[in-house]
């Protein structure tokens, strides 16, 4: 009996099983659950270890690599030279390697967003609307209250910030909760409401006097997020976003909500059963999840570009996504993910400049590497064996 | 020498940490009905799945009709004249009868539904089942399904039939229609080897029998030359006692009492038509029914996930119809779903965190929204030993246990609250002897203690051996309300069937 799943989510696919010690499994699902090709049998394991995750994940990297490498060598540049000038670009300097985490400093914060709703099975695909959400609350708190002693003002913009993303998304998550609606769908198009309402914004009542950008006046120097070394832009949002990685870890592993949260993504109608308030756990997840995102935006905002503008985002949410899932919806793997991304953000231009690659080779490196960790992990419940021919 | 027409010689086959079979030999003669018995884990469907060519032996080999088998897919079975109805049918729903039959035969691109149609409906009037084969096989029932899987197999011409614990679904007079028609079949030359823990299945239907235990043979024995407790015997290994010490249950106040509640049903699930039933402390009242007669929907109700349309559910007085299932199982109501895996368990959580499910939020397990680890720990330790759940750690994934040990699971948390009602729904399905045995000492221990009891069973014979009362479920209502000590299994089985008024 299959019990309905809500967010349409499949159950996690049990697989036939080798017997136990004791007993076979209560599950035989039936015989085509393993398949062979000559000497070689493919079968499920019954357990995925850590090491056979890093395994996969190891592989997908490499083949990412030897993609992309083809790639560059069908335009005709040397795959070696590229990748040198990107590893250069990346961490060949301390200023480059510091420039490095100034761009994986939001992308911590949105991989964790997505990190936390996947893993209660809730699709939040909005961490790029909720990070606007999160810079129009920080904006709104400046412009309203920007003269206020620079400790306070710091402390509201940054909650109006995760005010801000949690609004955004309790949208898409109300909506959910009460209506059935489905997350996807939802927080994408979400995402184009407040692009739009923000553009109008920035021609409107935002924008700064006697200009035609769409985009607000330069904050005052008080309201920037101190850096911690000259020479560099890396600013305190790093911290931020370490303190809310461990934030994260600790609320998933040691509360009763994280508890729920891990619960639901992994069973959703056993949850319900066992008298887990399915709908509240869903919309505070939806809460801290675009809290998160939201407070990427404030970071953003605050730490570099000082004025809002359209621009400021450039897919730092989507990219949350695609972080979250490499780390395999770990909170401190986002971390170590989300420097890899930054990296290769921060390295492509120096790659441009070098040899000639365009930068939107990263997206393609972006877009190998998740399809192929994807199949990683997926693959890396299989395992191969060597069938021992008879007869 | 009796014709022997499938000799599996010494066959291995090893999973990891564990030998499936272990050099299984046995003869399946031609036109018997050979049973294959054992507990689960055993290892008679991995043999089962060798003959039909799922798996390859390690070591070993299959001669079918004096030829070595080689078999690389069940299709090569097929072909070679071995088909296999498994526990869980592979049917496509939305088809029709017809439909199904003709998907398994890739002959050829064109498709003649009209002699197809023609075939299968003289097998059926030949065998006198009545089934329309343009009928949605989504529509069918249980037994159906069943009867157009076997005539699936049948179809492409096999002459060993191989079922797997086919009686699991049917109600009794189900089974004896399956028997009658096995048994025909087998007359008219049709080699059947069936596979079942259930004793007496193999005593009234088999010619011979071939026991398993742990991966290997104990025996095979002609049926007319042994005795159940014989057969008993050689599957555990050690005697089983059949009866469970009955202490005269002394019923106090009603516990639960449900009145005339209604639930339309969600697609199958089975509705309530005014269902009403009282189970007292110190009780087990056994509902027995055909599954999907509303037995889901009774148990939703009474967890709380669902809530009746009219009616009302009370427990110790209090009207639970409004609450939560979380406050409905802080009043004392601990429940064993049918499905453990889908409704109880958490397969991803570790041991640990799946003994805790549901309760984790009350005040012995965290504090202020936060998780006491130790205690949830040395609550684990306590559970795993006071159950025998079998687990190399606390904090071994849940997915790695068996199902009986997965029960055990289940079960420790659910007693560790001292429930006042206990709503054990399927509680022993799929699983061996020893495990089902320990469920049910378990659940009358329970009463025992003073909880209410309400066991939900399709198995009669565990609803005859644990009942104080026995009430019989039939779309929707309960239709007779009786003691083991009245009732008789042939008056039960009409009633599940509806024809009692």
């Amino acid at each position: 009996m299959n019990g309905e799943v809500m967010n349409g989510e499949v159950m996690p696919d049990e697989g036939r099983p080798p017997p136990g010690p004791m007993e076979e499994p209560l599950r035989s699902d039936g015989p085509s659950k393993s398949f062979r090709t000559g000497a070689w049998r493919v079968e499920k394991r019954l357990v995925v270890r850590p090491r056979h995750e890093f395994a996969a994940l190891a592989a997908a990297l490499v083949v990412a690599i030897l993609i992309v490498a083809g790639l560059v060598n069908a335009l005709g540049k040397s795959p070696t030279a590229s990748f040198a000038a990107l590893y250069d670009g990346a961490f060949g300097s301390r200023e480059s390697a510091l420039e490095t985490l100034v761009q994986a400093t939001p992308l911590i914060l949105t991989g964790l967003a997505a990190a936390v709703a996947f893993r209660a099975g809730v699709w939040n695909i909005g961490a790029e609307g909720q990070f606007f959400a999160g810079i129009m609350g920080t904006w709104f708190v400046y412009d309203q209250w920007g003269s206020l002693w620079p400790p306070l003002l710091f402390v509201l913009m940054f909650v109006a910030a995760a005010i801000g993303g949690t609004l955004w998304a309790m949208i898409a998550g109300g909506l959910l909760v009460r209506y059935r609606t489905n997350v996807i769908l939802s927080t994408v198009m979400l995402n184009f409401v407040i692009l739009y309402v923000l553009s109008y914004l920035l021609g409107g009542p935002w924008q700064a006097p006697n200009t035609f950008y769409y985009q607000t006046a330069r904050m005052v120097d008080s309201a920037f997020l101190p850096r911690f070394l000259t020479g560099s832009r890396l600013h305190w949002g790093f911290a931020i976003a370490i303190v809310a990685a461990a934030v994260v870890y600790w609320l998933i592993r040691r509360t009763t909500l994280g508890y729920e949260i891990r619960a639901l993504g992994i069973n959703s109608v056993a949850a319900r059963y066992k008298g887990i308030r399915v709908g509240t756990v869903t919309l505070l997840t939806m809460a801290i999840s675009g809290a998160l995102a939201g407070i990427a935006g404030a970071v953003e905002l605050l730490g570099i570009h000082h004025r809002v503008q359209v621009e400021i985002a450039e897919g730092i949410g989507f990219t949350g996504i695609i972080i979250a899932l490499v780390a395999r919806l770990h909170p401190l793997g986002v971390i170590v993910a989300a420097i890899a991304f930054g990296a290769l953000v921060n390295g492509s231009t120096a790659m441009q400049y070098q040899t000639g690659i365009p930068k939107a080779l990263v997206l393609v490196i972006e877009g190998t590497t998740l399809a192929l960790v994807l199949i990683a992990s997926v693959a890396s419940r299989y395992r191969v064996r060597r069938v021992k021919s008879h007869g | 020498m009796t014709d022997s027409i499938l000799s599996v010689q010494g066959v291995t086959k090893r999973f990891p940490g564990v030998v499936a079979n272990d050099a299984v030999s046995l003869e399946i003669r031609r036109g018997e009905i050979h049973c294959l018995l054992g507990e689960n884990g055993a290892g008679k469907t991995t043999l089962a799945d060798i003959l039909y060519g799922v798996y390859r032996p390690d070591e070993g080999t299959v001669i079918l009709k004096g030829r070595n088998l080689e078999l690389h897919t069940p299709h090569d079975a097929i072909k070679a004249g071995i088909g296999m109805v498994h526990q869980h049918f592979e049917l496509v729903p939305p088809m029709s009868v017809v439909e199904n039959v003709v998907i398994g035969t890739s002959a050829s691109q064109w498709l003649d539904l009209t002699e197809v149609r023609k075939r299968l409906g003289k097998f059926f009037d030949n065998y006198d089942v009545r089934i329309d084969p343009d009928a949605e096989v989504g529509r069918l029932s249980v037994g159906e399904q069943q009867w157009v899987e076997i005539f699936k197999t049948l179809y492409f011409g096999v002459e060993v039939l191989i079922l797997d614990e086919p009686t699991a679904v049917l109600t009794p007079q189900g089974v004896e229609e399956l028997f009658r028609i096995l048994r025909r079949m087998r007359d008219e030359g049709l080699t059947i080897v069936l596979i079942t823990h259930k004793l007496k299945e193999v005593m009234e239907l088999s010619d011979r029998v071939t026991v398993l235990r742990l991966g290997k043979v104990v025996g095979t024995v002609n049926t007319v030359d042994v005795e159940i407790d014989d057969l008993a015997r050689m599957m555990v290994g050690r005697e089983v006692l059949f009866q469970f010490k009955r202490r005269r249950s002394a019923p106090e106040d009603p516990i639960l009492e449900v009145e005339d509640i209604h639930i339309e049903s969600v697609t199958g699930r089975g509705s309530l038509k005014g269902l009403s039933i009282t189970v007292r402390s110190g009780e087990v009242v056994g509902l027995a029914g055909v599954s999907g007669n509303g037995q889901n929907a009774l148990f939703d109700a009474l967890v709380g996930v669902d809530k009746p349309a009219g009616g009302s559910i009370r427990i110790d007085g209090v009207d639970t119809v409004p609450l939560s299932p979380n406050r409905i199982s802080r009043l004392g109501v601990a429940s064993v779903p049918a499905d453990r895996i889908a409704q109880g368990l958490m397969m991803d959580f570790n041991v640990t965190e799946n003994l805790v499910l549901g309760r984790h939020r009350s005040s012995r397990f965290s504090y202020a929204g936060l998780l006491r680890r130790k205690a949830i720990d040395a609550f684990a330790e306590e559970s795993i030993a006071g159950f025998d759940i079998r687990t190399p750690s606390a904090s071994q994934p849940t997915r790695t246990l068996s199902g009986g040990n997965l029960q055990k699971v289940i079960m420790a948390r659910e007693l560790s609250g001292r429930p006042r009602l206990l709503v054990a729904h399927q509680p022993t399905r799929g699983l061996d002897i020893s495990a089902s045995e320990y469920v049910r000492r378990r659940l009358l221990e329970e009463r025992d203690r003073g909880a209410a009891v309400l066991l939900i069973s399709e198995d009669l014979d565990e609803i005859f051996q644990l009942s104080d009362r026995i009430a019989v479920i039939f779309d929707g209502r309960i239709v007779t309300t009786t003691t083991p000590a009245q009732a008789d299994l042939e008056s039960i089985g009409l009633s599940m069937a509806g024809a009692a008024t």
